[in-house]
């Protein structure tokens, strides 16, 4: 909304008050100033009316012209000139050297392609008055003598605010109230405001009207009024008139439109106006049939749901209430009766239907922020005088009334010391009722504290903790000093997943890691290629903002493949990268569930050179890095085991599912697929993993461990290798030697470890198989295992393999 | 004797030079001191001596058994060194680079929350958390912005469509899901699952259905703040913010309380910040968060007795934060992922 300096002064004196210092007063009401900005001419003393006597073309650039200006100096003055919209005899205004020109360049005597130029003529976009037409701004119509100082043609500057109302303050939107507000913050009293024509409303049209009738059937107009105004006429606007809506960054278009949008302007107070011989019969606010259509002023052809509220005539909906007017009942050059109305509209529904409809009128906008019902009868007074003073309208009688104001001024019950309470510092009661009556509020005192009446043009306040808002707003909020030192609450603990996040990405931090972050919406392809096509719809939203921001994402590896391929497109060692984050997921019931998730990933081969190799990472040390982090969301290693991963992100045989005995965590690890990787620029095999956790594997205080004693004897280790075909995973083997060896400690000692040792394929063993050698550890609690024993142990693991899994056991 | 002995410790030192591995330092420590060693049988030969003579032999002997023992010693220490040597192979250059990668670094939004949650915790807020997808009824409804409300114009919402079923945010009726616009769901949840007093901060994701420029993002990261006790007041939330302003930017750093409008608070504010060290934006006012009294309408909304409860809530912009501390002039770099910029806040 912009107010003016000069619309803000007609309504307070604002003698001894600079604009700077308004624009520092309004953002600590909460009005916040946006911008300020310098509306109509700023003094400019070596700016003068001049005329161009003659012009030629620039010797040596078509564009220019070479002009001779009479700047009424006795001689003449050579300006180059680049516009083309001037004919010789043109006044135009002319920038002699010395102006410092409002865009801050300093206007010199100088040579433009070799050619002397003593000066500037100027558009009015280079006068900082707005963009007006083309070229040099052409005053020849306004008969300007040469020579006069362009501002004696222009009135003084304005400053013209811009400032944000937030959704509470209605009442903002007009000047009246930001005035009111200001003048409650300065101390001053706002000026009366005053109007010619009669209060007083009618219950029923006056033979003389234009009308026969006036009704309302919608609940969504609890309030209407409805004035004939004859013999109106239509033309331009004078010039204050016109000036104090170009301020307001409004276009003027005639008398009768232009007085109901300054009186909008003013009070905050929508109007409309009719053309009287347009409507047919009468007028009634009412719900739309099925099946009606309206075409708005805009052009724009809209069917109207059935049942909101259009203002419509006997025949047709003439307009979508409070909203927009219809493109054939509007006021034009041939009106000459007029029907202005002012009404109240229920603000949530002029809000949905104006969504709904696609357009947000300056009127949409005020009624969905509920304007004063006892301002709408001012409003229609205050348009009626303009219309008699400036279209020579004839009143016909009081405005028709529909309906009851909805709603009145509201009393509060104000609590002694509540705002004090509120506030966590002392204040007077008599400060506190000090600033409400600055405000226009009434206090009187009442039982257990203030009665505080509030005017129906502040909707917003209706408790008593809105009047500690409004305490606080005229009081000044750096009169409350910071408050008592507080102290934790024990036993309060952070969510485990913020403790998880922490520790699991320290964890990779010093593994060499750098973490990421990528946005959470990504495009089709890229969640068709994670979860498949129809899974892939279901994580698709209803109204995504552009192409590539569809879908919400399922995992952080294709982000991360494409943040190593970015690093490496700009020659940036990427090393490993990381990202803990939200991923979605559809579930077997249909549902989709968040999970948090961590995923890392890193090219096969080093990118940068080093005199000493390392090696490079594999699928196994991703499978590791997986372990480590689900260790420390609480799922611990022996609940994992992984299978060959398939298809999506995965390149076939060379990666890993995890799997989750407690269906808990998810997650892959290995290479990434080759084909999809290479498509995204990167020559290098990629490596990844990404584990993770739904938010209920969370949901459970951590366990604190609790100590187990162990034995101070030396262990027994054997080592057993067995020869099994290529395709028996290694877990399958390893399973069935710890089953073997478990079996054979019993009772009377214990298995410590098994450990897979080596891996051997190659001359000596049969064609399609592999062996595989373990280390098993027992431990006695209380003795020194003997050989006999371990022995005897390995002989059952040896049976185990060989008659139970139908291996052999290499001797 | 003298002679003989005098002989033997010379011959002993000549062929001692000639020893470097420790097989030959154990046959040559048998030829002088074994059981048949050239000493040994020096000694043996004392039986034969006088009375007499014996003292001043006894002190000859010691003194080349002393002799030969230091000549030990000192082979054995020459044997172990090279055996060391062997061992760990060519001397290391010091100075040449390691040729491990170093340790990784945290993103600058992750540093900058943490940094953040870290001064909360001081004063005994702890971490909540809460899903991404939301019912509209925990994202507007509960927080005093029903529809229809013109405060819900300023955000535009990202939803899921009709079909969609969040198993995190199941719906209670047929309200709409979509991707929460601001972590004050959080708070929501938290008031209807725990019971006053308590304080918490929840950091989180974001959604706002924004075109991408250089303060815009699609998603961005916001931690909220909420503190629900007895006689909670403005003066509590003035301190707060100015203990999180001063621990952020430094004890230079001021604050100021400006009106504002939050349908989810009563009084609103937003916060401005003023800091002489924030690069060419200091010394002026900053706005970096909106803060205020929890309403007692949104109390009441989450099932708290607001006669009995009151609260304090604010909200920032992880993105604006983490831009001001560090001076980075456009949010794209964030989500940018190059390295060059990921690496320069470890």
């Amino acid at each position: 909304m912009k107010v003016s300096f000069q619309a803000l002064s007609r309504h307070l004196d604002l003698a001894g008050v600079t604009a700077e210092r308004v624009a520092e007063v309004l953002p600590m009401l909460g009005l916040e100033v946006e911008s300020v900005t310098t509306f109509g001419l700023a003094p400019l003393p070596l700016v003068v009316v001049g005329e161009i006597k003659s012009f030629e073309k620039h010797p040596k650039a078509d564009r220019l012209s070479v002009c001779q200006v009479d700047a009424g100096e006795g001689s003449l003055r050579q300006i180059v000139c680049g516009a083309k919209n001037f004919k010789a005899g043109d006044r135009v205004p002319v920038a002699l050297p010395g102006t410092m020109m409002p865009g801050g360049f300093e206007i010199k005597v100088s040579k433009l392609r070799d050619v002397d130029s003593a000066g500037m003529m100027c558009s009015s976009e280079e006068l900082g008055l707005g963009k007006g037409e083309d070229g040099l701004l052409i005053l020849t119509p306004r008969q300007p003598a040469v020579g006069t100082p362009l501002n004696s043609l222009f009135g003084a500057p304005d400053t013209v605010l811009e400032i944000s109302v937030t959704p509470n303050r209605g009442d903002c939107l007009g000047i009246r109230g930001v005035a009111r507000d200001l003048a409650a913050a300065l101390g001053l009293t706002l000026k009366p405001l005053t109007v010619k024509t009669a209060a007083g409303l009618a219950a029923a049209p006056a033979a003389a009207d234009a009308v026969k009738f006036v009704r309302s059937s919608s609940e969504f107009c609890p309030y209407y009024t409805l004035r004939t105004l004859k013999n109106v006429k239509v033309g331009p606007s004078p010039e204050w008139l016109r000036r104090d809506l170009e301020a307001a960054g409004l276009r003027p278009i005639n008398n009768v439109v232009d007085i109901t949008n300054w009186v909008l302007l003013e009070l905050g107070q929508p109007l409309h106006a009719f053309d009287a011989k347009k409507v047919s019969e009468g007028i009634e606010a009412r719900p739309a049939r099925e099946g009606e259509e309206i075409v708005l002023l805009d052009g724009k052809k809209v069917k109207l749901e059935t049942g909101v509220c259009v203002i419509a005539d006997a025949q047709r909906p003439l307009v979508v209430a409070g909203v927009m007017g219809g493109v054939d009942s509007g006021v034009t050059e041939s009106t000459t009766d007029v029907l202005l109305e002012a009404a109240w509209f229920r603000p949530g529904e002029i809000r949905r239907v104006a969504r709904r409809i696609g357009v947000s009128t300056d009127s949409s906008h005020r009624f969905a922020r509920d304007v004063d019902p006892a301002g709408v009868e001012l409003a229609s007074r205050l348009a009626t005088d303009l219309l008699i003073e400036l279209a020579g309208a004839q009143v016909v009688g009081p405005a028709v009334v529909v309906g009851q104001p909805p709603r009145a001024d509201v009393t509060i019950e104000l609590p002694a010391g509540y705002v004090a309470a509120k506030l966590g510092t002392p204040v007077a009661d008599a400060d506190v009722n000090a600033a409400f009556a600055r405000l226009g509020f009434t206090v009187k005192p009442a039982a257990a504290g203030f009665s505080v009446r509030v005017p129906s043009f502040r909707s917003d306040v209706t408790r008593p903790i809105d009047l500690v808002e409004e305490f606080i707003r005229i009081h000044g909020t750096d009169k409350v000093p910071a408050g008592r030192p507080i102290a934790p609450l024990p036993g309060d603990e952070d969510a485990l997943t913020s403790v998880f996040t922490r520790e699991v990405s320290a964890r990779l931090v010093g593994a060499g890691f750098t973490e990421c972050c990528h946005y959470s919406l990504r495009d089709a392809a890229e969640l068709e290629r994670t979860l498949g096509a129809d899974k892939a719809a279901l994580v698709a939203m209803d109204n995504p903002l552009t192409a590539e921001q569809t879908h919400l994402r399922a995992s952080l590896v294709p982000g991360l493949a494409g943040a190593l391929a970015l690093n490496l497109s700009v020659h940036a060692d990427p090393r490993g990268l990381f990202e803990v984050g939200t991923v979605f997921r559809p579930q077997a019931d249909g549902t989709v569930r968040e999970f948090l998730s961590v995923a890392f990933a890193i090219v096969a081969e080093p990118v940068t050179r080093s005199w000493k190799s390392r090696e490079g990472f594999d699928a196994l040390r991703a499978k590791r890095l997986l372990q480590d982090a689900a260790a420390l969301a609480g799922v611990a290693s022996v609940r994992l085991s992984f299978a060959a991963a398939t298809g999506g992100l995965w390149q076939a045989n060379h990666a890993a599912a995890l799997v989750d005995r407690g269906r808990a965590a998810e997650g892959a690890c290995g290479v990434l697929d080759l084909r999809w990787t290479r498509s995204l620029g990167l020559k290098s095999s990629v490596i990844a993993g990404e584990v993770c956790f739904p938010r209920s594997a969370f949901a459970e205080a951590r366990k604190i461990p609790r100590f187990e004693a162990f034995s101070s004897f030396p262990p027994v280790t054997k080592d057993v290798a067995v020869i099994v075909p290529v395709d028996v995973a290694a877990a399958e083997v390893e399973s069935r030697v710890r089953q073997g060896a478990s079996k054979a400690a019993g009772k009377e000692f214990a298995l410590e470890s098994v450990n897979c040792f080596d891996v051997f394929t190659g001359p000596g063993l049969p064609e399609g198989h592999r062996s595989l050698a373990f280390e098993i550890r027992w431990r006695h609690a209380a003795r020194t295992l003997t050989d006999e024993e371990t022995n005897q142990a390995l002989g059952v693991v040896i049976a185990t393999l060989e008659k139970g899994a139908g291996w052999t056991v290499r001797r | 004797m003298q002679q003989q002995l005098a002989q033997l410790v010379a011959a002993a030192t000549q062929e001692a030079s000639a020893v470097a591995t420790r097989a030959e330092l154990e046959a040559f420590k048998a030829r002088v001191v074994g059981p048949n060693g050239s000493l040994t049988q020096v000694m043996k030969g004392m039986a034969t001596l006088s009375k007499e003579e014996r003292p001043v032999v006894g002190k000859l002997i010691n003194e080349a058994k002393k002799s030969v023992e230091e000549l030990l010693a000192a082979l054995l220490v020459k044997v172990e060194n090279a055996e060391i040597a062997a061992a760990l192979g060519a001397s290391v250059d010091p100075t040449l680079p390691s040729p491990d990668a170093p340790a990784g670094s945290l993103h600058p939004l992750s540093r900058t929350r943490e940094r953040i949650l870290a001064s909360f915790r001081k004063l005994g807020f702890v971490v909540a958390d809460g899903p991404e997808v939301e019912t509209e009824w925990h994202c507007f409804d509960a927080l005093n912005t029903p529809a229809d409300h013109p405060a819900r114009d300023m955000q535009d919402t990202l939803y899921m469509p009709k079909a969609f079923r969040s198993a995190d945010a199941p719906r209670k009726a047929d309200e709409a899901i979509l991707l929460r616009t601001h972590t004050s769901s959080v708070q929501v949840r938290t008031m209807l699952s725990r019971k006053p007093p308590f304080r918490i901060v929840a950091p989180g994701r974001c959604f706002r259905r924004d075109a991408v420029d250089a303060t815009h993002s699609a998603n961005f990261h916001q931690v909220e703040g909420l503190w629900i006790d007895r006689d909670v007041t403005l003066a509590d939330l003035r301190g707060v913010l100015d203990f999180f302003v001063k621990e952020t930017f430094g004890a230079d750093a001021e604050i100021r309380l400006r009106p504002s409008f939050f349908p989810f608070t009563e009084p609103s504010f937003e916060m401005d910040l003023r800091s002489p060290n924030l690069g060419r934006l200091s010394d002026r006012w900053l706005e970096i968060m909106g803060c205020g009294l929890v309403d007692p309408k949104v109390l009441e909304l989450c099932g708290l007795d607001p006669q009995e409860w009151s609260g304090l809530a604010f909200g920032l912009g992880l993105e604006r934060i983490a831009m001001l501390v560090h001076g980075i002039d456009d949010i794209r770099h964030f989500y940018n992922n190059d390295t060059r910029f990921l690496r320069q806040f470890a």
